[in-house]
C-alpha cells in the first residue's frame, strides 16, 4: 500500500496562473446577479419572517410580559418563569416527558434500524416491504391515535383485550392504569413513527458500496459480522442524527397524551407540551405558557449541544 | 445581459408583492379599533354605531339562519342607528384568545357560565353594571343567576340568557329495560347507587358513568360536593381560598368509590372527557351520568339518543346541601366596546334574548326557524326570568314545542325550590384541573387515599391563587 503525503501531493500539482482578484463592490454584486437572487429570496424571507421568526420573537417578548390582549402588556420580569418553576406539576411533567423519551428510545429506536436491515437483505419485493413499513406514517397522527385509543379500550370490546381474551388473558386496563398508560402510549408512538425512519435508514443502507460486502464475504464474514462490521459503521452518521431528531421530537410529545389520556390517570401522562397547552388554553395565561415554551426550547438546545459534543468523535462527518 | 436581469428581477418583485398582498389580507386595519374600552364619558344614544355578534346559525340550518337574519333586520328597522354584523363564530376556549389577540372578537359573544369569572378577572370583558341598570330588564332576571356574572369586586360582566343546573341525566329506555320506573327517578344518593346496580345487572350496561378529564372531572365533583353541602372556595371580599378538603367532597368521592370498587357499576373507562361521556350516553352505553340538565339538544341532535329516552332529575340534595351548581350561557360584551357599543349591545341582547318573554309574536318568530329545521323547541332549562313570565312564554309557543317536557316533570317541578350555587369564582378552571386527578385516582386505584389527595390538591390550588 502506497501512502501519499497530502502536502507532497499538493506540491506536485501544477500551479494555476495567478488571477487578478476583482474587488467586490455593490455594482459588481448587482452585476453578478446578487440583487435578483435577493429579490427571488424575498418571498421566502417575508414568509419565514412573518410566520416563523416573528412569532418566535413575539413569544420571547411575551414570556416576560403579562397581557390580556386588550390593554398594553405589562412587563413582569422573571415573574412568569418563577410561577412556572413554582408549579407543582412541572416536576411531574418533566419526569413524564423524560420517561416517554427514554421508553421511546429503548422501544422505538432500534426497531426501524432492524427493519431496514432486514428489508435491505430481501432479494424480492423490497419495495413492497418498504411500502408496508411506511403505511403507518401515511395515516394522519390524530386518526392513528384515535384508532389506538379504541384498540386500547379497557373492556372486552378493545382490540387488544379481545385478542388476549382468546388465550384467556385480560381484560387489561392499558391507558387507565397509572403504570401502563405511558408504555402503552409509547408503543403507539413508535408504531406511528417507525415507517419514516425505516425508509431513511433503508436509503442510507442502499448507498453503502456493495464492494464492502463482497470483500467481507470473500473474507468469510457471516451475515451478522457483515452487519456489525460493515452495515452499522456505515450507517453511524445517519443513526446519530436520527437519534438526535428523535430525542427532540419525543421531548415535544403532545398529540398522544392529549387525545389518549388527557394527562391522566393521576397526571401520569402530563407532558411539558400539555402543560404549555393548559397554561395557554385552559388558564389563558400566555405569559406562563410562553415562559415554559422558552425553557423547553433552551433545554433542547442544551441537550442538542451536549449530544453533538459527545458524539463528535463517533460521527463519520 | 441587462434585459434578462431586469426580467428576473421584475418577476421576483411581482412575486414578493403578491406574497405581501396575501399576507396583508390576513391582518385587519387597526385604525378603527377603539383601543381602550369605555373611552368616552356620556354615550351619544343616537349616533350611528356598529356591533358584531356571534352564533349566526350556519348555512346548513337555512331556516334558523334566515330567521336570525330576519330578526336582525327587524331590530335594525326599530333601531336605525344600530348596525349588526353577524358572524358564525362559535365560542371555543382555544380560539377566543386568538380573536382577542387579533382584536377581532365580536362585540357580543355568547359563551358558557364557566368562563365569565376568568374573563372578568383578566379584564377581557366590559363591566356593564351602570348601563344594565338603565337597560330596563335587570329586575326581571333571576337574581340567583346574576351571581354568575358578578365578580368578587361587585362589578357585573355579562347578561345570562339561558340556564340549567347540574343534574342526573338518565336513560329512560334502559330504566324500563331494567324494570325501573322512568317516571320515578332516583331521589337520594342511595337510590342512584341501587339504580346503577340494577341497570348493570339487568342490562349489562354501566349504571353510572362519570367525567374525569379536561377539567370536567373537577366540575362534576364540584356539583356533587354542593349536593352534599360543600363549596369549593371560600370567598372573603376579593380574596378566595380553596376549601374542598372537606367532609362533603369526601362524601362525594366515597360515593364514587363505592360504585366503582364495591358495586363495579361504572364501566371500565375512567378517562372520560365531556365528549366521551356524551357519546357513550347517546349510544345507550350508560344508564346515568351527572351532567348539565340542558344535555337534551346535544344528546338527541348530535349523538342519536331517541328523544323519549332522555330523562333528567335534580341531583339529590343531602340534609346539609348548599344547592344545585348552575350552568348556562352568557352574552359577554367585549372590553374594547365603546360606551355607545355597550348601549347598542344591551339593546340588542334585550331584543334578541328577552323580548320573547313579553310579546307573543316575537316568541313565535323566535322558535319558528328552529321548529322548521326540526331542531328542539322547548328544551329543559331553568327560567332566567320570573316563573310567571316564563310560563306565559311557554303557553305562547306550546304548539311548536317538540321536546317531551313531561319526561322531565320531576326536575321541572322541584328545581325551583333548590338554591343555585355558582362555580368557584377565582381560578375556577385551575381548581377543576387540580381535582381531575383526584377523581381519576379514586376510580383507578382501590387504595387511593382520599384525604391525602384532597389535601395535596387544595394546597396546590391555594398556591396558584396566591401566585396570582
Amino acid at each position: 500500500m502506497v501512502v501519499i503525503d497530502k502536502d507532497v501531493e499538493r506540491a506536485a500539482r501544477p500551479v494555476p496562473p495567478a488571477r487578478r482578484r476583482r474587488r467586490r463592490t455593490p455594482v459588481t454584486w448587482v452585476r453578478g446577479g446578487g440583487l435578483s437572487s435577493l429579490v427571488f429570496l424575498l418571498p421566502l424571507i417575508v414568509l419565514f419572517a412573518l410566520f416563523s421568526w416573528w412569532p418566535v420573537l413575539k413569544s420571547l417578548v411575551l414570556s416576560f410580559q403579562q397581557t390580556n390582549f386588550i390593554g398594553p402588556a405589562e412587563w413582569v420580569g422573571w415573574n412568569n418563569f418563577e410561577r412556572v418553576l413554582a408549579d407543582p406539576l412541572l416536576g411531574t411533567a418533566a419526569w413524564n416527558t423524560t420517561w416517554f423519551t427514554i421508553l421511546a428510545v429503548v422501544i422505538g429506536y432500534p426497531v426501524p434500524v432492524i427493519a431496514a436491515v432486514f428489508i435491505a437483505e430481501l432479494r424480492k419485493a423490497r419495495g413492497f416491504a418498504a411500502g408496508l413499513a411506511y403505511i403507518p406514517t401515511i395515516i394522519p397522527p390524530v386518526v392513528s391515535v384515535l384508532l389506538w385509543k379504541t384498540f386500547y379500550r379497557p373492556d372486552e370490546s378493545g382490540v387488544f383485550n379481545t385478542i388476549l381474551g382468546w388465550v384467556g388473558l385480560g381484560p387489561y386496563p392499558w391507558l387507565q392504569s397509572p403504570g401502563a398508560a405511558m408504555p402503552s402510549m409509547v408503543v403507539q408512538a413508535c408504531w406511528a413513527g417507525f415507517g419514516a425512519a425505516t425508509i431513511i435508514y433503508l436509503a442510507s443502507l442502499m448507498s453503502i458500496q456493495s464492494e464492502l460486502y463482497e470483500a467481507a464475504e470473500v473474507d468469510g464474514a457471516s451475515i451478522w459480522r457483515r452487519i456489525w462490521h460493515v452495515t452499522l459503521p456505515q450507517m453511524r452518521g445517519i443513526m446519530l442524527i436520527m437519534l438526535l431528531l428523535q430525542l427532540i421530537g419525543t421531548f415535544q410529545v403532545f398529540t398522544e397524551p392529549f387525545i389518549m389520556t388527557n394527562g391522566g390517570p393521576e397526571n401520569r401522562t402530563v407532558t411539558i407540551l400539555m402543560l404549555i397547552y393548559r397554561y395557554a388554553f385552559l388558564a389563558s395565561d400566555y405569559g406562563k405558557a410562553t415562559a415554559l415554551s422558552l425553557m423547553l426550547a433552551l433545554a433542547l438546545c442544551l441537550l442538542s449541544g451536549i449530544y453533538l459534543w459527545a458524539t463528535r468523535k463517533w460521527s463519520t462527518t | 445581459m441587462a434585459k434578462p436581469l431586469f426580467r428576473r428581477t421584475a418577476v421576483a418583485a411581482l412575486t414578493t408583492a403578491l406574497v405581501a398582498a396575501l399576507a396583508a389580507c390576513g391582518t385587519s386595519s387597526s385604525d378603527d379599533d377603539p383601543a381602550s374600552g369605555g373611552g368616552g364619558d356620556t354615550p351619544d344614544s343616537d349616533a350611528p354605531v356598529t356591533i358584531s355578534i356571534n352564533d349566526l346559525p350556519p348555512t346548513e340550518e337555512p331556516e334558523r339562519r334566515q330567521s336570525m337574519l330576519d330578526k336582525i333586520e327587524r331590530f335594525e328597522e326599530a333601531n336605525p342607528h344600530i348596525t349588526i354584523e353577524a358572524t358564525e363564530y362559535r365560542w371555543a376556549a382555544d380560539t377566543f384568545p386568538a380573536m382577542l389577540a387579533g382584536g377581532t372578537e365580536p362585540t357580543v359573544t355568547a359563551l358558557p357560565f364557566t368562563e365569565v369569572q376568568g374573563l372578568a378577572a383578566r379584564g377581557q370583558a366590559a363591566e356593564i353594571s351602570e348601563q344594565l341598570e338603565g337597560a330596563g330588564f335587570l329586575e326581571d332576571l333571576n337574581p340567583g343567576l346574576m351571581e354568575v356574572v358578578t365578580a368578587p369586586d361587585g362589578g357585573i360582566y355579562g347578561v345570562p340568557y339561558a340556564a340549567y343546573t347540574a343534574g342526573l341525566i338518565y336513560n329512560r329506555a334502559l330504566f324500563e329495560q331494567a324494570g325501573l320506573d322512568p317516571d320515578d327517578p332516583p331521589k337520594t344518593w342511595d337510590d342512584i347507587r341501587a339504580a346503577a346496580r340494577t341497570i348493570q345487572e339487568k342490562t349489562g350496561v354501566p349504571g353510572l358513568i362519570s367525567m374525569t378529564t379536561e377539567n370536567v372531572g373537577g366540575w362534576t365533583l364540584t356539583a356533587m360536593s354542593a349536593a352534599f353541602g360543600g363549596l369549593m372556595e371560600e370567598v372573603d371580599g376579593e380574596t378566595a381560598t380553596a376549601s374542598f378538603d372537606s367532609e362533603p367532597t369526601k362524601q362525594a368521592l366515597e360515593f364514587l368509590r363505592a360504585l366503582r370498587w364495591e358495586d363495579d357499576t361504572m364501566g371500565a373507562n375512567f378517562l372520560i372527557n365531556w365528549e366521551d361521556s356524551r357519546n357513550e350516553f347517546g349510544a345507550g352505553r350508560a344508564g346515568m351520568m351527572i351532567a348539565g340538565a340542558d344535555a337534551y339538544t346535544d344528546l338527541v341532535e348530535t349523538r342519536g339518543l331517541p328523544p323519549e329516552a332522555f330523562g333528567v332529575a335534580p341531583l339529590p340534595q343531602d340534609d346539609d346541601a348548599v344547592g344545585a351548581l348552575s350552568g348556562g350561557s352568557v352574552d359577554l360584551i367585549s372590553a374594547r366596546a365603546t360606551p355607545e357599543q355597550i348601549d347598542a349591545a344591551l339593546t340588542w341582547i334585550q331584543f334578541n334574548r328577552f323580548a320573547k318573554y313579553y310579546d307573543e309574536q316575537t316568541a313565535l318568530d323566535n322558535v319558528d326557524g328552529a321548529a322548521k329545521d326540526g331542531r328542539p323547541v322547548g328544551t329543559i332549562e331553568l327560567p332566567i326570568v320570573s316563573q310567571e313570565l316564563y310560563d306565559q312564554y311557554l303557553g305562547w309557543i306550546e304548539e311548536l314545542i317538540n321536546v317531551p317536557r313531561e319526561n322531565a316533570e320531576y326536575y321541572l317541578t322541584t328545581i325551583q325550590e333548590i338554591p343555585l350555587v355558582s362555580e368557584p369564582p377565582v381560578k375556577g378552571q385551575e381548581l377543576y384541573a387540580a381535582l381531575d386527578p383526584v377523581v381519576q385516582a379514586v376510580l383507578t386505584r382501590e387504595d387511593a387515599d382520599i384525604d391525602a389527595l384532597l389535601a395535596e390538591a387544595e394546597d396546590n390550588v391555594n398556591a396558584l391563587i396566591q401566585a396570582g
